[in-house]
């Protein structure tokens, strides 16, 4: 053990998620070694320091132009659930077509065609349907089954990511 | 209805479906402040932060009939809102952030310590002083870039568990930990080179 390994250790070591004879281990480093102890004790207090770092409040003027806004969007809601419904379900099949279209068409970026392979061949439901789609024909009808399971696929993808190319 | 049955998870989703006023009151009393203060510390732009607000009530609205339950109501809205907040930043251009890598610690090459760490742990002890200290952390924190922002914010400032922020963001826990590591990492060593100056100034 050096003191470059105990430190890329060191979140594992003081969340008590470390194994006893690894912990054992840069126990016996860090008693010999005094730049360790200090280094150990910074990194904890900088952890615990940062439990006072407190979010930026809501401007009073913020708050309650978004609370009007929210009443107003929440009652246009219990008005019109069933547009919602429609819309959310129309949208949800949309993005679907799109991943389908942009698998059929090799547009996906390479970490979701790796994601989108894995889930291929671990679900038996999907994997079936996208093999049928592998020779390039247009999309057929998805089964709902399948759109669901689509869509509960791309919304535990990694926001921010482009997924595919348009 | 009575307000407090609305603190339940799942009776206020039940009355969200239905379309209840007062139900969309308790989500708004509930959820406002927490979603403005992530969208801050994402966005660090109050207008961007606004509209990212207003967009995850929107979402909130439309997917509550679809939300399975399979976690938190609340990580559902941290997810809903760290995504309204990245959508907002891709394609715009990014602001000057600083390389992490500059503040990560240096070691010789058989992985000593390349100069001796100081202890500054025990002087800021004082409460009022690590007050001051997370206000100076959260100005460094603005400087890094979302990806590891994002992840040091709800771990280290919110307080979630690995596993949830995981959830939240999409990502491996062994990411997760990473991300926060680095961060931290980068944390010790702004604080010490800013308590060293101080000290001298």
């Amino acid at each position: 053990m050096n003191c470059k390994e105990l430190v890329y250790l060191l979140g594992d070591y003081l969340d008590g998620s470390m194994e006893e004879h690894l912990r054992a281990e840069l126990d016996t480093h860090i008693e010999m070694c005094e730049s360790c102890i200090h280094f150990r004790n910074t990194y904890d207090k900088t952890r615990i320091i940062c439990r006072q770092v407190q979010l930026n409040e809501i401007p009073e003027e913020f708050r309650e132009r978004l609370r009007s806004f929210v009443t107003a969007k929440g009652g246009e809601y219990s008005r019109e659930i069933e547009k919602y419904r429609r819309m959310a379900a129309e949208d949800r099949r949309k993005q679907v077509e799109s991943l389908l279209r942009a698998f059929r068409e090799q547009r996906l970026s390479p970490s979701l065609t790796l994601l989108f392979d894995t889930h291929r061949d671990r679900c038996e439901k999907c994997g079936a349907f996208i093999r049928t789609l592998n020779g390039g024909e247009e999309a057929k009808h998805v089964p709902l089954e399948i759109e669901e399971h689509l869509a509960e696929f791309l919304d535990a993808l990694p926001p921010g990511e482009e997924p595919f190319r348009a | 209805m009575h307000a407090e049955r609305l603190l339940d998870d799942n009776i206020l989703l039940e009355e969200l479906r239905k379309g209840s006023s007062e139900a969309v009151e308790a989500l708004f009393e509930r959820f406002h402040g927490k979603i403005y203060g992530l969208a801050m510390s994402i966005l660090k732009n109050e207008s961007d932060a606004e509209e990212a607000a207003q967009d995850v009530f929107l979402t909130v609205f439309q997917k509550a009939h679809t939300f399975k339950g399979n976690s938190a109501l609340y990580s559902w809205i941290y997810r809903i809102c760290v995504n309204a907040c990245l959508m907002r930043l891709r394609g715009k251009r990014r602001q000057e952030t600083v390389s992490i890598e500059e503040f990560m610690p240096v070691f010789t090459e058989d992985g000593m310590h390349a100069s001796p760490v100081g202890d500054w742990s025990k002087e800021v002890e004082r409460k009022t002083l690590d007050k001051e200290l997370g206000t100076v952390i959260k100005k460094f924190t603005e400087d890094l870039s979302e990806k590891y922002r994002v992840v040091f914010v709800l771990s280290d400032v919110e307080g979630l568990s690995n596993e949830e922020t995981a959830q939240i963001l999409g990502l491996t826990v062994p990411a997760v930990k990473s991300r926060l590591h680095r961060a931290r990492l980068y944390l010790r060593e702004q604080l010490s080179r800013y308590l060293r100056e101080g000290k001298t100034a």
